[in-house]
């Protein structure tokens, strides 16, 4: 039972360091929220298919940036909907980099852009590791029998 | 001669500017001032580049105006003057020409006139001699002679110009004429006779005769004495004796060396006595036989009266002739000066080089430099512009050939003479045309300036105009930013607040919170709201400033919202230990017409801005009314202008019609730091405040007061700083709001005074304490106010001991109880008492507490507490049965609560004693009875803001249940007990309001519809009140509240498309699932093709919908749209199903899902014809709010 309890601690603790450190925000709890019992696994499916586009958006975006000719019209809406699916799982601190990446974008910034798709993909995999963690903390914590603290 | 052409150009324009800098100094001063300023003003400005190009042009302009006249006044000049020139040197030529003539002619007269006399002179001689051929004596000898002498003298009488006639005879006699002009004396010269011998002999052999006549025998004739005697000139008369004289000493006689051929013989001789040259001819006097020589006739013509003929010409010419022999002997000049030189040997004759007289001398060297001793024969020598002596001359040489002597004349004459007015006439002219053409191009240039200063100034304006627009695309495009940047702030700023916010919804939905718990938390979502309509309102600040704000026009309960908002700062002024005072007249109506939030926003503003400046003291917001139907008669701080008034209400005059205007009067008052007079006036600009140091201070934009300023004004009002006694701040407005007619009239005037109430005020706040003591003393109200415990208990003490006050009423009471409820109306004793006035520190307030229990019975309680105030305190009040109370601050409002409610208990406990006496029944549920105002305070301080209007309606909905309905009010709150649930209650309340009076749902229906944030309550309400039910959670109520609704979800992103499914399906609507707006249109198509099954059905039945709606047609009640999708966007897709709408009756909501967050994409989405606007992420309360409202106007 002391097991749980400090699994859920941890759990817990973790996840506020992740919304102190900036790494979520509230639209995360929102997500947590709709999970019930007709959608067990929401949040983990709707992030991994965050996880699934984000990748394919970033494979993308790398292309779209290694070309000659460069379609900043092309990059902008990659980037836009990375920013929206980021935004979507409160995954703030890719949006802010979106966002960033957006404004070289507009003023056609190749270089700009290069540092930002490197800032996005760094943002991208610190966020995705983080959640791993997160999701893997939820599994132990289910596993030793235990419920997962709402926040 | 491009280059030259430039080069002098150059030249011109370098010359026209130093021209231009120094001649014109006067008059282009202000031009160049003008272009100094220019350029100082433009300096760096490409209008400079154009200035520079205009200037280069007028310069080019003005250099080829230059160049054109100046071209013209030399082609001028030099015709007119190489005309006059030539023909002037023509006539100049001819008048030499003429000059040098006639002393030749006069010469060729002289020559004839001397050949004619000689050639007489022998004629005549030989015809003498031949008479007297053979002279046979002396006496015939003589007499010849003496025929010879009359006939010579015939002969020189009938000449004077001769000087002389010489008759020399073969035997050496001589008789000579001599005429001396210069003595005017005529002289007869003749030989002695004594010396030659009568028959002499007159040599038949000419060669022997020749030989033995030579000059030798006259000249070297020293033995013969000549005779000269004087003569009368005219009639040849002897005058004088005759005296001798040597020979040869007067005159030259031709001897036969002169005729050595017998040929006439010329020469010019020179004489002792006559200073100019003599022109002698010598003829031969031959015999009849013509075989010798008998006599030699010489005849001396003196060149004198040629000289003087010159002097005469050139006297008048002003110039020099002269006239020389081949040789260059100078034989007469028009001078004075002396033609001979005198020599040992006697006068001879000079060359003319050596001619005393400088001219002539000069331009005989000139003439001899250039053609030599040898002057060409039969050629005219014309020298032009000889330089003699630094003046000018002509020199014009004519050859004469006479035979024998051949003459030159020369003649000089000044060029000044000819041509010298000429040439001033030229000069004149010259520098009269130059003159002219200065001044024609000064007044080219000044024309050309002045025409091209207007094409410069146009063009200087132009360049400035492109300036500006240059400067506004800037300033557009920093406002953009500006803009942008508004968008993303607010975007930021929003998702947190939106998180707040929908976080202590779901805390005020747990069933688990204490009362205070709930307070707080009710608290805390109302300060968020205002938090979240501050961000509004700053992007709201854009719109203001453009002026695209428009205000409301709806009801709302002024009173209401002002408390609500005194509430929520009072929460704040708390902890600033300061006092928060609304005083309302009574006469303020209850229902206005205009935009509430915008009125609450000013006063919002003003007070938060009283606050930050008040450490301590109090803000007091009062509030008096002023119809503007009647005429005012109380003096008004300052009047407001009627005029503005009037036209405001010209405005109104629509809404006159059925609703009144007022001018509604708000002072705000604190006693803060003060604002300095000078600055009254600058406070209301925007980013202004009146100490730059507050900012550091105490923060702030200083936006604030703008926004008031522009929203008052907005409503027809006026707001101003005005002088206040004491420190602090007086801001006066006032504010023009309609009122609807029907309801000013309803201003309910309590009636306190029929109860005979006693108020005893137990308040820390004085200020408070003073305006609501004031407010009841004239309600008719008696109050006692006290400030501190121990004048409480003294009063107190007083009061009962002493007065036995209130204990009459009880006893009167019970005595007279069977008599007449209404006539035993006992004075009422209601002590209002601030919770901090007991020692909260320590433990006092116990006994403080039970010392007041001992009073209980005889007087009312009512509590104010604060919001901080710990549980266990209230336990212990509630426990005590001290059940009225009231969270701070204390307002009219309130205080007619307390006391109606004081009123009411003491009403029922009245109807209880006398039902207890009818059924000796002791009511015991008064408990029960009590609790319902504690409940409706909180509900009241907790509600969110908007419905606080609400539950002062509320209260009155209660007052009139309970006078209506009282038996079956109370029963149920003895069921529900203390547990307060306030959505129960208000639920309650709406269920009896609808029974009770059937507007008031429209009304708060018409009130909050436009707020769609405020939307879950309208839905809680009306939700309850469709149904009829009571509703015990809002949250239960919005979570199935989609139920039934079909939806189309337009989105690419697969996240996102989750979590908004997810959000809907939980709210029990069904989701269909596009990729992008091909998609979406293409099953929005489906859709309208298979619509018209659902229209049957519609037809059919129109209760019926819901049913249509959960049978599988594939229609959809709305969709939501995301704006940026592949292949096609939101708003073109959008466009498209509205284009497919057209003609059916059909319109799908379609609410956009943007990311931005601005309201121009706000206006973008609506423009193409979407409903709504939802900015990403999705607020899941926001978006089901929105997705009712829209479905429920569609159905």
């Amino acid at each position: 039972m002391d097991g749980i309890v400090e699994l859920q601690r941890q759990l817990v603790e973790y996840t506020t360091s992740l919304y102190d450190e900036g790494f979520l925000d509230d639209q995360f709890i929102q997500l947590q929220q709709l999970q019930d019992e007709s959608n067990p696994d929401f949040v983990v499916e709707v992030v991994s298919l965050f996880f699934e586009d984000s990748q394919r958006l970033l494979n993308e975006l790398a292309n779209s940036l290694e070309q000659q000719s460069l379609d900043f019209r092309r990059v902008d809406a990659h980037v836009h909907q990375l920013k929206g699916s980021s935004s979507s799982i409160g995954a703030q601190r890719v949006q802010g980099a979106c966002i960033m990446f957006r404004n070289y974008c507009e003023v056609q910034n190749v270089e700009g852009c290069l540092k930002c798709l490197q800032h996005v993909k760094n943002e991208y995999s610190l966020v995705k590791s983080k959640l791993e963690t997160l999701f893997k903390l939820e599994q132990q914590v289910l596993a030793a029998g235990g419920t997962i603290p709402m926040p | 001669m491009g280059s030259l052409l430039k080069r002098i150009s150059s030249r011109v324009s370098v010359f026209a500017k130093s021209w231009g800098k120094s001649a014109f100094t006067e008059s282009r001063r202000t031009f160049h001032r003008d272009v100094e300023q220019e350029d100082i003003e433009y300096a760096g400005a490409r209008c400079l580049s154009s200035y520079y190009t205009v200037f280069v042009a007028r310069l080019a302009i003005m250099v080829m105006l230059a160049i054109l006249i100046g071209m013209l006044t030399l082609l001028t000049w030099h015709f007119t003057r190489v005309y006059t020139k030539k023909s002037l040197s023509t006539l100049a030529y001819g008048l030499r020409y003429e000059l040098l003539q006639r002393p030749i002619l006069r010469m060729w007269n002289i020559f004839n006139s001397t050949v004619e006399i000689t050639t007489a002179q022998v004629k005549l001689s030989e015809y003498v001699i031949r008479r007297y051929s053979k002279p046979v004596n002396q006496a015939q000898q003589v007499e010849l002679y003496e025929v010879m002498r009359d006939v010579t003298w015939a002969l020189f009488a009938s000449r004077r110009a001769l000087n002389s006639i010489t008759i020399n005879y073969r035997n050496g006699f001589v008789q000579a004429f001599h005429r001396d002009h210069r003595s005017n004396n005529t002289f007869y010269i003749y030989s002695d006779l004594a010396n030659y011998s009568i028959g002499g002999s007159y040599a038949i052999n000419s060669l022997s005769s020749h030989r033995g006549w030579n000059d030798q025998s006259v000249h070297n004739n020293m033995s013969a004495i000549w005779y000269r005697e004087p003569l009368d000139p005219i009639t040849g008369e002897k005058t004088g004796k005759s005296g001798p004289i040597p020979p040869d000493d007067l005159i030259n006689i031709a001897g036969i060396s002169q005729v050595p051929d017998g040929a006439a013989s010329w020469h010019v001789a020179v004489s002792k006595y006559s200073d100019s040259p003599l022109l002698s001819a010598a003829l031969p006097v031959w015999d009849s036989s013509r075989e010798s020589i008998v006599a030699v006739v010489g005849v001396t013509t003196a060149l004198y009266s040629v000289g003087q003929l010159m002097k005469e010409l050139v006297g008048f010419h002003s110039g020099h002739i002269y006239l020389t022999s081949q040789e260059g002997w100078l034989l007469s000049t028009s001078t004075n000066t002396p033609l001979l030189m005198n020599s040992t040997t006697g006068p001879k004759l000079m060359m003319a080089v050596d001619s005393e007289d400088h001219v002539i001398r000069a331009g005989a060297q000139l003439l001899k430099k250039a053609y030599g001793n040898k002057f060409p024969a039969n050629h005219e020598v014309h020298i032009e512009n000889a330089m003699i002596r630094n003046k000018l001359y002509y020199i014009d040489s004519f050859f004469l050939n006479l035979k024998r002597l051949p003459m030159v004349g020369v003649i000089i004459i000044p060029r000044k003479y000819i041509m010298g007015k000429v040439d001033e006439r030229a000069f004149k002219t010259l520098v009269a045309l130059i003159s002219a053409a200065v001044c024609i191009l000064v007044i080219g240039c000044v024309c050309i300036f002045i025409l091209t200063n207007g094409v410069s100034k146009e063009m200087k304006l132009r360049a400035e105009l492109i300036s500006h627009l240059d400067a506004r695309r800037k300033a557009e495009a920093s406002s953009n930013y500006k803009s942008q940047f508004l968008a993303n702030m607010s975007h930021e700023l929003r998702t947190p607040m939106a998180a707040v916010i929908g976080l202590l919804d779901i805390l005020i939905c747990d069933d688990f919170l204490t009362n205070e718990q709930y307070a707080t938390v009710t608290q805390i979502r109302r300060c968020s709201t205002a938090l979240l309509r501050l961000l509004n309102d700053i992007l709201d600040l854009s719109k203001v400033e453009s002026g695209k704000l428009v205000l409301e026009e709806a009801e709302f309960d002024l009173g209401g919202e002002l408390e609500g908002l005194i509430d929520m700062f009072s929460v704040q002024c708390i902890n600033h230990n300061v006092e928060t005072i609304l005083d309302l007249s009574d006469d303020m109506p209850k229902v206005l017409q205009g935009d509430s939030a915008r009125v609450v926003q000013i006063f919002a503003n003003l007070i938060s801005n009283s606050i930050k400046f008040t450490t301590s003291g109090y803000i007091i917001l009062r509030g008096w009314c002023e119809n503007m139907n009647t005429p005012c008669t109380t003096s008004k701080p300052w009047s407001a202008p009627k005029t503005k008034l009037k036209r405001q209400g010209s405005n109104h005059k629509r809404s006159n019609k059925k609703d009144s205007n007022m001018i509604l009067w708000f002072e705000v008052e604190d006693t803060g730091c003060g604002i300095d007079p000078s600055k009254w006036e600058s406070v209301f600009e925007s980013f202004e405040q009146a100490d730059p140091s507050t900012t550091r201070l105490h923060g702030g934009t200083g936006l604030g007061l703008c926004i008031v300023r522009t929203l008052v004004n907005k409503m027809g009002g006026e707001i101003k700083v005005v002088k206040k006694n004491g420190p602090g701040t007086l801001m006066q407005l006032y504010l023009l709001l309609s009122a609807p007619v029907d309801r000013t009239g309803e201003c309910c005037r309590l009636k306190f005074a029929e109860h005979d109430l006693t108020i005893l005020l137990a308040l820390n706040g004085g200020m408070c304490r003073l305006i609501m003591s004031r407010w009841l003393l004239k309600n008719g109200v008696q109050t006692f106010d006290v400030s501190e415990w121990n004048e409480l208990t003294q009063i107190l003490q007083e009061l009962f001991q002493a007065g036995n006050y209130v204990q009459d009423a009880p006893i009167g009471g019970s005595q007279s109880e069977s008599v007449s409820t209404n006539d035993t109306r006992a004075s009422i004793f209601i002590i209002v008492i601030d919770i901090g006035l007991l020692d909260l520190r320590t433990d006092i307030w116990r006994e403080q507490l039970s010392f007041l229990d001992s009073f209980c019975g005889r007087v009312k309680f009512a509590w104010i507490l604060n919001h901080d105030t710990s549980k266990t305190i209230k336990m212990e009040l509630r426990s005590k049965g001290h059940f009225l109370t009231v969270n701070r601050p204390l307002y009219n409002a309130k205080l007619i609560q307390i006391m109606e409610a004081v009123i009411q208990e003491s009403n029922l406990e009245l109807q209880k004693k006398m039902d207890s006496l009818r059924s000796s029944e002791v009511g015991g549920d008064m408990h029960e009875y009590l609790e319902i105002d504690p409940l409706h305070s909180d509900a009241e301080s907790s509600n969110s803001y908007m419905s606080e209007m609400d539950s002062s309606r509320n209260i009155r909905a209660l007052q009139t249940g309970q006078r209506q309905q009282e038996h079956l009010y109370y029963p149920y709150q003895s069921k529900h007990g203390a547990v307060g649930n306030c959505f129960v209650e208000l639920t309650e309340v709406y269920a009896k309001e609808n029974e009770s009076s059937v507007n008031d749902p429209a009304q708060i229906m018409s009130n909050l519809h436009k707020k769609v944030k405020l939307e879950e309550h309208n839905l809680a309400t009306s939700c309850s009140s469709e149904q009829g039910s009571l509703c015990s959670k809002m949250a239960t109520n919005g979570q199935k509240s989609l139920e039934g609704l079909r939806i189309l979800l337009a989105e690419d992103t697969p996240v996102l498309q989750r979590v908004a499914t997810i959000m809907l399906e939980k709210m029990g609507a069904t989701v269909v699932v596009v990729g992008d707006g091909l998609q979406a249109v293409d099953a929005l198509q489906v859709m309208l093709t298979a619509d018209e099954s659902v229209e049957e059905f519609h037809l059919e039945d129109d209760n019926a919908r819901i049913q249509s709606r959960t049978c599988d047609s594939p229609s959809f009640d709305l969709i939501l749209m995301d704006c940026q999708m592949p292949k096609m966007d939101g708003y073109e897709a959008t466009k498209v199903i509205r284009r497919s709408e057209l003609g059916t009756s059909l319109h799908v909501p379609i609410v956009a899902l943007t990311a931005h967050a601005m309201s121009s994409d706000e206006a973008k989405c609506l423009d193409v014809g979407m409903d709504a606007y939802l900015t990403k992420p999705i607020d899941c309360k926001l978006m089901v709010s929105t997705i009712l409202l829209l479905t429920k106007r569609t159905t």
